[in-house]
């Protein structure tokens, strides 16, 4: 039975209903700038922002499911299916989404994360209604066939062998992935393998498909030069029909343990320069650790002045390449450490150097103009987050998925108000003898 | 009382099943509602309110310019010299290039490490980046710290040092650049491209080599910087949340010691058109699928020319659903894709196609761009094609305004150009009366169906596909000719 008719009950009974959702309404009053959140009955978050410095509007459609999601033997099926979205639905043709975006002038894109699958367009305002209409037509209806899904897999397997050549360090980068990340949900990468995909079926696609691209699982993001109240209209003529999916069980997340360590060491013939990884994994990023442990990273390895960057690359000259920062996965954080050296000895010697480096700032409290530097790069990075108005749509909902409040302005605070104390605490609670270390060698 | 009309039990049971089937069976027409079957109609165009671009001239003659805009709490502060690659001596081509990215690696006062930890602690970026026609430093920040990032630009303008160190460390950075594009077809392919339209041009200097830039010397730097970085010949514009008499008192106070001069300017002129379809290969290792450059010469910026060629380039290969990407790629299946680009200088500008394709179909798909460029240039482009192509860019102008970053890129073309705030006001004005004809009119001006070609792939996997071309003249990755390979005659070895 095909997704289209297995609708059509629940399209019956929500076309009755149709103009009677009477959306719960709030403007957040916590946010850097004007939002407006309603909740259709059918279950789909709408959030509005006005900006008028421009006659444009972005729409992004974000769907609660990703990488993480996916069962073992089916790994990419989330990223397959994004593709699939660009494929044709019950009355827009394949491609033709993305031709109606073009001719409008507009721009589009998605991506698919660990938990998040995101649909984004921006187009001159007066265009709101043909995208809503699209981004409903794949919603309600989208045309899953086996044709469609046998040649987005040959594209995917494609896309990943291009990966594979194009980076050198990616298998080394996923082994250090499973080491750091036990559990197969946290671990497997988010475009797949080859073996899994060429085992997921059209039947699967449309399974995914329909437990999680429903109205109850997405939140539907508008900035731009809107006008609020006609804007919600239309969002309720296109959206609020579309039946409400089942209701999807929470997850049952993993944790894992601070208090383990690993040293391996990997041998890559792709690779031209020596390296390593190290991490450390972290508590929950939904703590109020989170705060302290994202200033650490600016100190730590963000930005062209900070102490790693300073040393390894500046003054002793002994990193060819240097990149780090903590990384979330739904419920996990890791902080995680990637360098490239000319040689095994200043391999050996940025090591020893990241751990002195990790040692002073846990023995000396950090001085106010340092910590000042890290808050203002934090603050400058937080700002180009909502500095257009697709940035704006996008960080409202990732956010408002990740956590389901909009008052950022508190979050940002959290962030300025961490004092050198809670870094030297932090340092010496989570930067001790358990961390994950894998050097890669050349062939 | 009975009834022929009473139906028994059975009947209504399965008439009830009949009647449901049938209902249920026309569920798929009736359950759509109406308005999902076809693309509701845009709304009218909206007004182009674009933000007012409003300058001042100090008394050494820096202009100030400021685009007054509620926002994120964000300054980005250009500041342009209006010199760039063109300006480089003739045998120092790079050097305009190299003395912009020297200017924050060190002060009189602060090194470049010092730097750096300064612009991160305003929260700020800090680029540069070298033109044709000018150069440009870019410096974004938090909006308290106006006047710290005015101080800090100030002593890189006012007490540059050029020390020999930084000069070796540039000359490394790029270096290793240059060594890293030395596989990149797109890179070489344009370097080339440039190299043989502007013969004897001064926009030459763009296709600068690692041996340019190594001969570059702290003299060399220093005049360059002396003749061109002069308040008369630089423009400073900002954007953010702060008024034209605030920004001018500022800037004012922290560089208004920096003395004016006479600049040596080198008038604009068109350089020669290549008329002739001239064929290179140029062998890049590991490149399996080739990269076709075609490309020409076409108006420059400040002219009226300038919007039919926009809209000729839209209809050709401005977006997938270009004449270009659906022949090549969605009708033929030759390439990966296929897009063109107009840039433009004050001399003059470049009209290019760029595809990827599979090397056994190289000749073929040179073949299918130029019948796409000659078709333009025999008859008119249809109507409708023309209002799609006019549709979109309409659409789409006001797309690039909606970031700082973007916004400042396009106050840059309108600030270096002389453009002026019309160039954006009345964009839909120029763009919405061109016509078929006008654009016929402006393509048969420029000789575009005789471009250059440049192939740039693995020798190996690609030069037997070759062999169907009448002549082909054959460089090395570095952009120089090897040899010219003629059907049927013997190699003339240069």
């Amino acid at each position: 039975m095909s997704i289209k008719n297995l609708l059509i009950p629940f399209n019956l009974v929500f076309f009755i209903l149709a103009g009677l959702s009477s959306p719960l309404s709030s403007q957040d009053q916590g946010s850097l700038f004007p939002v407006e959140h309603h909740e259709l009955q059918n279950g789909l978050q709408v959030i509005l922002s006005e900006d008028y410095s421009v006659p444009v509007v972005s729409v992004v459609i974000a769907y609660q499911v990703g990488s993480i999601h996916e069962k073992p033997g089916k790994s990419g099926i989330a990223y397959l299916l994004e593709n699939l979205m660009f494929q044709g639905s019950e009355n827009v043709g394949p491609m033709q989404h993305i031709n109606f975006i073009h001719r409008m002038g507009g721009n589009l894109n998605a991506v698919t994360t660990e938990d998040q699958t995101l649909f984004y367009q921006k187009v001159p305002s007066n265009q709101l209604a043909p995208v809503l209409w699209l981004e409903a037509d794949r919603m309600k209806s989208l045309k899953i066939t086996s044709s469609k899904v046998k040649k987005a897999k040959t594209a995917l397997i494609q896309e990943i062998q291009q990966r594979k050549n194009k980076d050198p360090y990616l298998e080394s980068s996923l082994y250090f992935d499973r080491l750091l990340y036990p559990h197969f949900i946290y671990h497997h990468p988010i475009f797949g393998n080859e073996s899994s995909i060429r085992e997921i079926t059209p039947g699967d696609v449309k399974e995914f498909y329909s437990s999680y691209y429903t109205p109850n699982n997405a939140v539907l993001c508008i900035v731009g030069h809107i006008n609020k109240k006609k804007s919600m209209e239309m969002v309720k003529k296109y959206f609020g029909t579309i039946p409400k999916g089942k209701e999807i069980p929470s997850m049952a997340l993993r944790n894992f343990s601070l208090e383990e360590q690993t040293t391996r060491t990997v041998e890559n013939p792709l690779a031209s320069s020596p390296g390593f990884y190290l991490g450390y994994r972290l508590p929950s990023p939904y703590s109020d650790y989170y705060y302290p442990l994202k200033i650490i990273e600016y100190i730590l390895i963000k930005g062209d002045s900070s102490r790693l960057h300073e040393r390894l690359i500046k003054k002793e000259h002994i990193a060819t390449h240097l990149h780090g920062e903590i990384e979330k996965k739904k419920n996990l954080a890791a902080f995680k450490i990637f360098v490239l050296t000319n040689n095994q000895i200043t391999r050996k010697m940025s090591r020893k150097a990241i751990f002195s480096e990790i040692n002073k700032l846990k023995s000396t409290a950090i001085s106010e103009d340092e910590l000042r530097k890290a808050k203002n790069l934090l603050r400058r990075n937080y700002t180009y987050q909502y500095s257009s108005t697709l940035n704006k749509a996008i960080f409202l909902s990732e956010k408002f998925l990740e956590r389901k409040k909009l008052n950022f302005q508190v979050e940002l605070e959290k962030y300025l108000s961490v004092t050198p104390n809670q870094i030297t605490r932090i340092m010496n609670k989570y930067f001790g003898p358990h961390y994950f270390l894998l050097n890669v060698n050349i062939k | 009382m009975s009834s022929l009309f009473q139906i028994p039990p059975k009947l209504k049971i399965i008439l009830t099943l009949l009647l449901f089937f049938l209902l249920w069976g026309s569920i798929p027409s009736f359950s759509q509602e109406k308005f999902r079957k076809s693309p509701p109609p845009p709304d009218p165009l909206p007004q182009l309110n674009l933000p007012e671009i409003k300058s001042a001239v100090l008394s050494n003659e820096l202009s100030v310019s400021v685009v007054q805009q509620k926002g994120p709490p964000i300054i980005t502060l250009q500041l342009m010299v209006l010199s760039g690659e063109k300006s480089s001596p003739p045998d120092l081509p790079g050097l305009a290039s190299f003395t912009t990215r020297m200017l924050p690696r060190g002060t009189a006062a602060f090194s470049f490490s010092e730097i750096q930890e300064r612009i991160e602690s305003i929260g700020g970026d800090f680029s540069t980046s070298t033109h044709m026609d000018y150069s440009l430093i870019n410096f974004s920040f938090l909006e308290q710290y106006l006047d710290e990032a005015l101080q800090l630009l100030s002593r890189m303008i006012l007490h540059p040092d050029f020390n020999k160190q930084e000069i070796a460390n540039l000359k490394r950075s790029i270096n290793y650049e240059l060594m890293d594009n030395s596989t990149n077809p797109k890179f070489l392919s344009k370097r080339l491209l440039y190299h043989i339209l502007f013969q004897d041009h001064p926009y030459q200097n763009m296709a600068y080599t690692k041996e340019d830039i190594n001969q570059i010397t702290q003299k060399d730097i220093s005049e360059f910087f002396e003749n061109h970085y002069r308040p008369n010949n630089a423009k400073i514009t900002l954007v953010g949340n702060l008024s034209l008499s605030t920004a001018t008192r500022k800037v004012s106070h922290y560089l208004n010691t920096w003395r004016n001069q006479d600049v040596k300017k080198i008038p604009p002129s068109f350089p020669e058109l290549n008329k002739k379809l001239k064929i290179c290969f140029m062998d890049v290792p590991r490149v399996k699928n080739p990269i076709i450059l075609v490309g020409n010469l076409a108006s420059p910026i400040n002219h009226p020319d300038f919007f039919p060629f926009t809209v000729l380039n839209q209809v050709l290969g401005g977006t997938p659903t270009s004449r270009l990407f659906m022949n090549l790629r969605e009708s033929k299946g030759y390439a990966f894709y296929s897009f063109s680009r107009l840039e433009l200088f004050k001399s003059c500008g470049v009209f290019s196609i760029e595809s990827k394709v599979r090397p056994q179909v190289i000749f073929d798909s040179v073949q299918a761009v130029l019948n796409e460029v000659k078709k333009v240039t025999q008859e008119p482009i249809p109507s409708d094609e023309i209002e799609q192509a006019k549709s979109y860019l309409i659409g789409n102008f006001p797309l690039a305004l909606d970031h700082f970053r973007s916004l400042s890129l396009q106050l840059a073309k309108i600030q270096a150009y002389n453009l002026g705030q019309y160039h954006w006001e009345d964009y839909y004005e120029k763009i919405k009366p061109i016509g078929a004809e006008g654009v016929f009119k402006v393509v048969k001006k420029y000789p575009l169906s005789k471009p250059v070609v440049i192939i740039a792939g693995e020798k190996e996997e690609t030069f037997d596909y070759l062999q169907k071309f009448e002549e082909i003249y054959v460089y090395d990755s570095k952009g120089k000719l090897k040899y010219v390979q003629r059907k049927k005659e013997k190699d003339e070895s240069y």
